[in-house]
């Protein structure tokens, strides 16, 4: 084996150890609420937004670069530094905001669950208790390695929706002009769903996540550079699986005129266009998606929560040696399938509602990174450069003001119809 | 929770004289004119007693460019709980961008909402409060707060929360108790930025009382920079008992940090058997850079052990064993095992060699208090030596320790020559993994 071929084994190999946490986040960013914003922007809009996914991967790139970094530098994860650096009452602040944002995510989550069953003809009283059930069993009876190893494939399922993209025959020249061509209007409708789909990506709990998930690999700073491409490939992963979602419903539902509200909708209204086949593939991947998120988000939640405030954590933990993070863990769980199981429940109201809590909280989060991220006492060499600086800044400035449109927009559409 | 000192239901004097950190911080500092200067920031202690004292007082003021100034404490006035009055003039105090005590112990910056190490309870805990004691116009650090009380308390809520408990049960518990824990028990893990050591010198004894068991889970609770300050912090003996007792992940990246030549001194302080086992999954050129600056005897011994099969005899034993040739008097056998120190507390055998190292018999402590000192170890001897081979396995090695009722067994190369012992805790080991897998193929056991 020549040199050059054997050092890029090497470093192949390097890699592949170190991957995970940037691949895994970015494949529970396209979680229900992901799936069901994309679907409506292909059905509403056609190919035209699909180069918002240009700016929604420089951000996540971004955000989760400094997640990665802070990890391997201090070794803490995100609620420890905040807790340590802000005190108890910010921390308080955001983590009311994390618990009640991630029980609206969870419902959200469980509805994405009955949403796909319906497709094949299964009701949700039915998936909604088994996909709990073995949720709580893999979480509380499984460990890490397993899970990973159970994610990572699920991962490879959310590919599934290049099949569907790819049987709904998209035309292929107005693909390459959506996404090269940006086109920005200035109503109302249009700037929402903007905002929606960046907003979507870059969900508060996920910068939690990341970090921590650096930090359990037990990454070092050595491994900085290989940890970078982890989150380059996730932010890919996430930005090509929404790429297709938006085309399979831009070829099929926007061509038609029809209009949806949820993912499930498109899953349906895909079979008449694009055969059942595509329709089931679709639907296999949304319930892929929010069983996978479904699992992370309340055990990642509870386990923030009791780091910030010193309570025992861990699945590895009994539930007498650990009795906060089991009850909130299974109190976030049991509120969300509650609430889907209700009938009748607003769960556009929950979505939306869900959605303002995640964009307020989302700039206090990243003000807090920035700061720390730029304190050398914190750091210590591995500080933002000012190239790093100026994108993390303006990325805040830009999210603070997108998301203060979205909360507000659709408060002025309400109060002054 | 004999340690969680309750000291609510205490008379007013004595509640007076405590106060807990959270109270005092960004209270108004004022000069001796009595105008306000900025507000308290930080306290300085000296942690070099058992409850540390205040030396130094930072004060902040500005928003949103902070700037802090340092204040000796005798310089202090006057303190209570609303306002602390200083001896001196503004103009003699400077302030300035940063406050530069980045070597000493302070209260907010180093203590509270930081993990530190309970030692009494051998637990990491995270601080919410502290509590402080007035003595002599000084505080002293007395005890931390981790309770939701205190959590409680820093959010500002105390009052609202007490009155809605009292509301619901006037004689509930929460109202009454103070959960403290009081700060001879409390290892701070700050870290001196200089050094890269931990600030307070590790009190040795506090972590030497503690079982290795636990004190290898205390060390995994910690993240991996605590870590690496903390055992860099350790004494040998410390480090050693950490070492054998986390997993090979922690242990690999531990060493990542540390010299060579660090890390074959933790080598060498562990039993052999369990050096051979981190270094067998160590990647090959790290091994043989280790073994090279080891001391020689070791290094032969250790890179014979990890030459074995790791479920034979060679590769379960340990090369850590007494033996003697079988002239050696009694007496002079019984003053070496007196003077001799080991790294565990070998099993009670003594082997008897002839001078190519062979293997003739094996004796134990009783029977060489018993016998007569001035005769030669051999005549202590069991009527018959057992031991195993290289290649045995573990089986096998069971089997006649059950058999015998032996607690250790020599372990013999093909030409008799003593290589090693296996003791009981590693035979032991093995075997309940193998009952256990055998057990649950037959179904005995409830399937997990």
């Amino acid at each position: 084996m020549s040199k050059r071929l054997k050092t890029f084994w090497g470093r192949f190999l390097i890699f592949l150890a170190v991957m995970g946490p940037g691949i895994i986040t970015g494949s529970v960013d396209n979680d229900a609420g992901g799936i069901t914003t994309y679907s409506v922007a292909g059905a509403l809009y056609g190919y035209k937004l699909l180069w918002t996914l240009i700016p929604a991967f420089i951000i996540l790139v971004v955000v989760q670069e400094m997640n990665a970094r802070m990890g391997i530098v201090t070794g803490k994860g995100l609620a420890d530094l905040i807790r340590e650096n802000f005190g108890v009452k910010i921390t308080f602040l955001i983590f009311i905001g994390l618990v009640i944002a991630d029980i609206g995510n969870t419902a959200t989550e469980f509805a994405g669950v009955a949403g796909s069953m319906m497709v094949f003809g299964i009701s949700k009283y039915l998936s909604v208790p088994i996909a709990a059930i073995a949720v709580w069993i893999l979480v509380v009876k499984g460990n890490y390695k397993t899970a990973e190893r159970i994610f990572m494939l699920f991962s490879f399922c959310l590919l599934s929706y290049i099949i569907s993209a790819i049987s709904a025959k998209p035309d292929w020249n107005m693909v390459r002009a959506g996404f090269l061509e940006p086109q920005m209007h200035f109503n109302k409708d249009y700037l929402g769903i903007v905002l929606g789909i960046i907003g979507t990506t870059v969900a508060p709990w996920m910068q939690f996540y990341m970090q921590s998930s650096v930090i359990e690999k037990g990454l070092k700073i050595k491994q900085y550079k290989y940890s970078v491409w982890d989150v380059i490939i996730g932010c890919t992963a996430t930005v090509v699986v929404a790429f297709f979602i938006i085309i399979a419903c831009a070829a099929t539902l926007h061509k038609n005129g029809i209009v949806i509200n949820e993912a499930k909708d498109a899953a349906l209204a895909l079979k008449p266009f694009a055969g059942a086949f595509a329709s089931q593939v679709f639907a296999f991947g949304l319930f892929v998606a929010s069983i996978f998120s479904a699992t992370i988000l309340p055990l990642a939640t509870a386990f923030y929560v009791c780091e910030a405030f010193g309570f025992e954590a861990g699945i590895n933990k009994r539930l007498d040696e650990a009795p906060q993070f089991y009850t909130l863990f299974t109190s976030i769980m049991a509120i969300a399938i509650i609430i889907i199981l209700i009938p009748n429940a607003p769960l556009i109201a929950i979505t939306i509602w869900t959605q303002i809590i995640n964009a307020m909280l989302l700039p206090v989060v990243l003000i807090s990174m920035l700061i720390m991220v730029n304190n050398p006492g914190i750091m210590g060499e591995y500080t933002n450069k000012k190239f790093q600086n100026i994108v993390g800044w303006s990325t805040t400035v830009i999210l603070i003001t997108l998301t203060a449109m979205l909360v507000i927009s659709p408060l002025i559409s309400r109060f002054f119809k | 929770m004999i340690n969680q000192e309750k000291i609510g239901m205490m008379n007013t004097d004595i509640t007076q004289m405590f106060i807990y950190f959270s109270q005092l911080m960004d209270k108004p500092v004022l000069d001796k004119n009595g105008e306000k200067l900025g507000e308290i920031y930080d306290i300085v202690v000296k942690p070099s007693e058992v409850y540390p004292q205040s030396t130094l007082l930072v004060i902040r003021t500005g928003f949103p460019k902070h700037k802090y100034a340092v204040i000796h404490w005798p310089d202090i006035q006057e303190i209570d709980n609303k306002e602390f009055n200083l001896k001196i003039d503004k103009s003699k105090i400077i302030f300035a961008e940063k406050h530069n005590n980045k070597e000493e112990l302070t209260l907010r910056r180093d203590i509270l909402d930081q993990q530190v190490v309970d030692t009494y309870q051998h637990k990491v805990i995270r601080v919410n409060d502290i509590h402080l004691l007035w003595v002599d116009h000084a505080l002293m650090v007395a005890h931390v707060d981790i309770s939701t009380k205190g959590l409680i308390r820093r959010l500002g809520c105390e009052k609202i929360v007490n009155t809605l408990i009292k509301l619901v049960n006037k004689n509930a518990s929460y109202l009454k108790k103070e959960y403290l824990i009081s700060w001879k028990h409390i290892q701070p893990l700050s870290i001196n930025p200089v050094s890269m050591t931990i600030k307070v010198d590790v009190p040795s004894k506090q972590f030497s009382a503690i079982p290795a068991a636990d004190l290898g889970e205390i060390f995994l609770d910690l993240n991996i920079k605590h870590q690496i300050a903390l055992f860099k912090s350790l004494d040998i003996n410390t480090k050693a008992r950490i070492f054998i007792n986390i997993d090979f992940k922690t242990q690999r990246s531990l060493i990542e940090e540390l010299e060579n030549k660090e890390i074959a001194e933790i080598l060498s302080s562990i039993p052999s058997d369990e050096a051979a086992d981190f270094l067998e999954k160590l990647p090959s050129e790290k091994t043989t850079q280790l073994l090279s600056i080891m001391e020689s005897k070791y290094s032969k011994k250790l890179s014979e052990l990890l030459g074995y099969s790791s479920d034979s005899a060679g590769g379960l034993m340990t090369a850590e064993y007494m033996a003697f040739t079988k002239d050696t008097t009694v007496e002079s056998a019984l003053k070496q095992i007196k003077e001799r120190t080991f790294k565990v507390e070998p099993a009670q055998f003594v082997y008897i060699i002839d001078e190519g190292h062979h293997l003739v018999g094996s004796t134990n402590f009783r029977r060489l208090i018993l016998a007569d000192p001035q005769a030669p170890i051999q005549k202590s001897a069991f009527p018959k030596a057992y031991f195993v081979h290289l290649d045995s396995s573990v089986k096998e090695v069971a089997y006649l320790m059950e058999k015998y009722k032996y607690y250790a067994i020599p372990v013999v190369d093909a030409g008799n020559v003593l290589q090693g012992i296996i003791t009981v805790d590693d035979i032991l080991s093995q075997v309940i993994a193998i009952a256990w897998r055998r057990l649950k193929k037959i179904k005995v056991l409830p399937k997990q």
